[in-house]
């Protein structure tokens, strides 16, 4: 769409093609809000289905863990050697899962990666209940559950303090900080839509409620300042944070002294995995996600084929982690390192860790492949893949190591009990009934980062109709050069008619050289500016410029919109929505169903009315 | 948009931010403090099936500790007496009092008397009475004043940071080996000191490492 | 505000990010000070043209970052090395190596407290009840509007220059706000 593209945020070309929009089909700022508020004010009916089914895979949860406490931790598999079984391994899945939101969040954001605002959101939630789900596994493997807080330096009366030396120890500081963190970074990209929904709220309980944790957001500009400021550097402390804390999880194995944890390649190998897990998970939940609520115009292809680029580079680091394990084993000419490794691919386990490989080296090396890479349904299956592969993963490495200890007389062969099934299955439950209720009470998609990414948020970016003398000088060198470069006229149209109306004039350039240029070198730098922008000039091609504008604007606007007029069989084809003329411009035609269409719009263009029919 | 909420709310958050660390630290320190056997366990008193007075037994008739609990020079465990013990003297003293009538009906049938135990550590932590006698801690240091109680009481809380406070400093708490079982002989008011008594072979070095009690 | 008048001030409604930048421009070097803009989104570059200055959100978060990882070590040190000095696994009471882990954790910890309540501190939130609410056109500041509001108490308010200003800058709508 209309992506105006200042010749000073050059760096904000989208990472995938430079050109597609980040949100299709040219919603106004309204309509954003509408489409993500709609699901939270009727949820569709797969909501209830998948409610009810998660709620009561959260009873199995409540149920295990209350036979847990009442019994022991002898209702479990874990044994010696296996001491840490399946909790631990649901520990660490969990945690890994729970990382690609604050990567989302945070990295990308710091990288300037637009596309995180239509995911952020609700990876974020995803990780808060990763984490969630986590810190229910060491808590009720430690059987006392009663004596959790004894890891938290209080004073008390044994006169004891934790030991700092110890990698678990860092594990609660590491995962309870992250969770924190998490948490803020969450709330914080929250209040400005949560704000959104007590304004639009129905109901005094939900104006309340939102009213509450809204904390009186009123989006004040002074405001922005600090909130920017403080989600910057969030951002800023989370991205250090998210290496950390995989890193720390991995020290439980690593720092250990038993063959096949006491590695050095252990952190990052964890953090790659827990990256390729996150995101399984992410593309897990958002493509049912996009279609049920109908987002798919936010959460775009190109959304998922990032995501689905991402798992391939982790999947792959994963890989060669899995490659170099075995290399060290070989190359250390340590007998034992050498055993543990041999007996993971070839011995007791070894169905174990032949899923593990193939879910997790193999499954994303079809994402090579663009057709793939871009069908939802084929990464759906893929993602499952992932999540499948991951959890063998930690299996694969808690259990192989530990049931061929140094003493073949307590060599043993572990495997779960019905209990420790019920827990895994009631952690799902958890985590989905919780995602459940999110997606439900709260926008799913960060509303307010989102406007801010599309082209009419930007203040330089000006309906076309006439030029303001004033706009332009006053607005820095900014304005002037983008005027020079992309030719924009600048007019102050009014209501959600000038955010469309803008966008067609800012690519509807009156400079007939820059458009010539255009269609001469489609290739050329000058590409994505007008790729950016066929909806929009579709759009306002036919658009005879109305004629209140016309007055306001000055003697030179006037001007050019008859330039406008003349240039319009030329534009055309360039920038026209016409099947025939696709090819040219649209890099993706599975985008295509997204668009508004294309002729009904153009008639209605010309109407203030025309932006009521066209997302919805 | 009407307004949702009174103007008053405003002070809601000036309030909270005052009252958020007060309550946090109120909350430590109540986890502290109640949660703590100094409170919990501390005068911990059951009721015995049998009204046996120490305060008459060993502070009255001046009774010496080892008498009863006569293993606890030897063993890790300070013995309940068996009935037999009591019988000693209750063969001849007071033979027909109404409230000895457990114990003679214990000794008849060997059943013994379910006495509720007062001092109890936890499984995980090993206690020795023998070398701390040895050592020269006086059965007071730990129960209190015995000769005092008439129906027995936790004098002290026997918690971990307890147990500590003696074995990082022990020497206000050793008296002469002889004078273990006094209950009249107060630490606090006699001059001893531990490194200049020829009686000790060798210093007190209590253990402060993990496996010192939890082995 | 010491006194608080009858009315809080004029609020003025404009329907694009650029004409709400343009106008607030014009309000800066008016010289208005209790004025402000309300916007669903953070417009790009709006506290220059409003003459904001730089946040002072860092600075907390700097100072709380590096008190938390002091905290940290220190309480590390102090449980290890002063409270109850306890051999681990044969390695010094100091294994400041060791300590690494949970000081940076606590530092990342008390900085993005620092952030988030920083930020809640310094633009006074939560507040529940605002004058602005009362104005039913401004609900769609969260939506699809944006504001500028210009406070009475403002020394150089005047209700009639000031909405003649407002008036002059573009706006769909200028009212008056009741405190």
């Amino acid at each position: 769409m209309s992506h105006y593209i200042p010749p000073t945020h050059e760096h904000d070309i989208d990472p995938v093609d430079g050109r597609m929009a980040l949100v299709q089909g040219q919603p106004t700022f309204h309509e954003i809000t509408e489409a993500v508020a709609k699901p939270i004010d009727s949820p569709p009916k797969a909501w209830w289905i998948f409610f009810l089914v998660s709620v009561s895979m959260l009873g199995l949860f409540g149920l295990s863990v209350a036979y847990l406490l009442w019994e022991g931790v002898g209702i479990w598999g874990n044994n010696i050697p296996v001491g840490w079984g399946w909790p631990i391994v649901n520990f660490v899945f969990w945690v890994g899962i729970g990382h690609a939101g604050t990567l989302i969040s945070a990295v990308l954001f710091l990288f300037r990666q637009k596309w995180r605002t239509s995911i952020n959101r609700a990876s974020e939630a995803m990780t808060i209940f990763a984490v969630i789900c986590a810190l229910m596994f060491p808590t009720i493997h430690v059987g006392r559950v009663w004596v959790i807080y004894w890891p938290l330096p209080l004073p008390n009366q044994m006169q004891m303090w934790p030991n700092f030396r110890s990698p678990l120890l860092w594990d609660v500081f590491a995962v309870s900080t992250y969770f924190t963190v998490s948490l803020l970074f969450w709330y914080v990209g929250l209040i400005p839509d949560i704000a959104t929904m007590r304004d639009r709220a129905k109901t005094a309980i939900r104006r309340f409620a939102y009213g509450v944790f809204a904390l009186g957001w009123r989006g004040s500009a002074r405001h922005w300042v600090n909130y920017e400021a403080a989600y910057l550097l969030l951002a800023a402390m989370a991205t250090p944070l998210v290496l950390s804390v995989h890193s720390i999880v991995s020290f439980d194995f690593a720092v250990s002294q038993l063959p096949g944890w006491h590695t050095t390649i252990f952190p990052p190998y964890f953090v790659a995995g827990a990256i390729f897990s996150g995101f399984g998970m992410v593309l897990t939940l958002m493509i049912p996600l996009r279609k049920w609520f109908h987002l798919e115009h936010i959460i775009g292809i190109k959304h998922l084929e990032n995501m689905a680029k991402v798992i391939l580079l982790t999947g792959t680091l994963v890989g060669y982690a899995y490659g170099m394990e075995f290399f060290i084993a070989w190359y250390s000419g340590n007998p034992y390192e050498t055993f543990v490794f041999a007996n993971r691919a070839l011995g007791d386990y070894a169905w174990a860790y032949w899923i593990m490989v193939s879910c997790n080296v193999i499954t994303p090396q079809f994402i090579w492949f663009k057709k793939i890479r871009r069908s939802p349904a084929a990464l759906f299956i893929l993602s499952i893949f992932v999540n499948i592969g991951m959890w063998f993963e930690r299996f694969v490495i808690v259990a192989t190591s530990l049931h061929h200890d140094f003493l073949p007389s307590s060599w043993a062969y572990f495997s779960p009990t019905m209990w420790d099934w019920a827990t895994m299955l009631g952690s799902f439950g958890l985590f989905f009934t919780l995602f459940c209720l999110f997606v439900r009470f709260l926008p799913i998609i960060a509303v307010a980062e989102v406007k801010a990414v599309m082209p009419q948020a930007n203040p330089h970016y000006h309906p076309p109709g006439h030029e303001d003398p004033d706009l332009t000088s006053s607005a820095s060198g900014t304005v002037q050069s983008r005027d020079d470069h992309a030719a924009v006229k600048t007019a102050v149209t009014s209501g959600e008619e000038s955010s469309k109306v803008v966008v067609s004039k800012a690519s509807e350039p009156d400079d007939e050289d820059e458009d010539e240029d255009d269609e001469d070198e489609p290739d050329t730098k000058d590409e994505p500016i007008v790729a950016d922008e066929p909806e929009p000039e579709a759009k306002a091609a036919p658009e005879p410029e109305p004629e209140a504008k016309a007055e306001d604007a000055k003697q030179e606007a006037a001007a050019d919109d008859d330039d406008d007029a003349a240039d319009e069989p030329e534009d055309k084809p360039l920038f026209s929505k016409d099947p025939a003329d696709k090819p040219l411009f649209s890099k993706d035609p599975a985008d295509k169903p997204l668009f508004s269409p294309p002729s009904a719009k153009k008639d209605d263009k010309a109407d203030d009315g025309d932006d009521e029919g066209k997302e919805d | 948009m009407p307004q949702i909420f009174p103007r008053w709310t405003n002070n809601i958050p000036i309030a909270a931010g005052l009252l958020a660390p007060i309550i946090g630290i109120g909350l430590i320190f109540a986890v502290w403090y109640w949660f703590s056997p100094k409170y919990t366990d501390v005068g911990y008193r059951p009721k015995q099936p049998v009204p046996y007075s120490h305060k008459l037994h060993a502070g009255d008739m001046g009774i010496d500790c080892r008498y009863c609990h006569n293993t606890v020079e030897q063993a890790a465990h300070a013995a309940i007496p068996p009935t037999a013990t009591c019988m000693n003297c209750h063969k001849q003293v007071k033979t027909t009092s109404a409230r000895l009538q457990m114990v003679r009906d214990s000794y008849d049938t060997g059943e013994p008397i379910p006495w509720v135990r007062v001092h109890q550590l936890p499984d995980y932590a090993f206690f020795n009475h023998s070398a701390h006698v040895a050592a020269g801690v006086g059965c007071a240091s730990c129960h209190g004043r015995v000769d005092k109680m008439v129906v027995v009481e936790m004098d002290q809380p026997l918690s971990m940071g307890w147990c500590l406070d003696c074995h990082r400093n022990p020497e206000p708490n050793l008296r002469p080996l002889d004078q273990v079982t006094n209950m009249n002989w107060d630490v606090t008011k006699e001059e001893y000191d531990p490194k200049r008594d020829p009686e000790r072979k060798r210093q007190v070095n209590p253990p402060t490492h993990c496996s010192g009690c939890h082995r | 505000m010491p006194k608080r008048p009858k009315m809080y001030g004029l609020l003025a409604e404009y329907e694009t990010p650029a004409a709400l930048y343009k106008a607030c421009e014009r309000v800066r070097d008016a010289g208005y000070g209790a004025w402000d803009a309300h916007t669903p989104f953070p417009v790009h570059g709006l506290e220059k043209a409003m003459g904001i200055g730089p946040s002072l959100v860092p600075w907390i978060v700097c100072v709380l970052g590096f008190s938390g990882a002091a905290l940290g070590f220190g309480l590390q040190y102090w449980t290890s090395v002063i409270e109850y000095p306890l051999i681990i696994s044969g390695k010094p009471f100091n294994s400041y190596p060791a300590f690494v882990p949970v000081t940076f954790e606590l530092g990342i910890l008390l900085g993005s407290f620092g952030a988030v309540f920083g930020m809640f501190g310094l633009n006074r939130l939560p507040t529940l009840y605002h004058s602005l609410f009362n104005s039913k056109r401004f609900a769609r500041f969260s939506d699809d509007r944006f504001f500028i509001s210009i406070e009475a108490r403002d020394p150089k308010y005047d209700p009639d220059k000031t909405r003649k200003l407002l008036e002059s800058t573009g706006a769909v709508a200028v009212e008056e706000v009741e405190d």
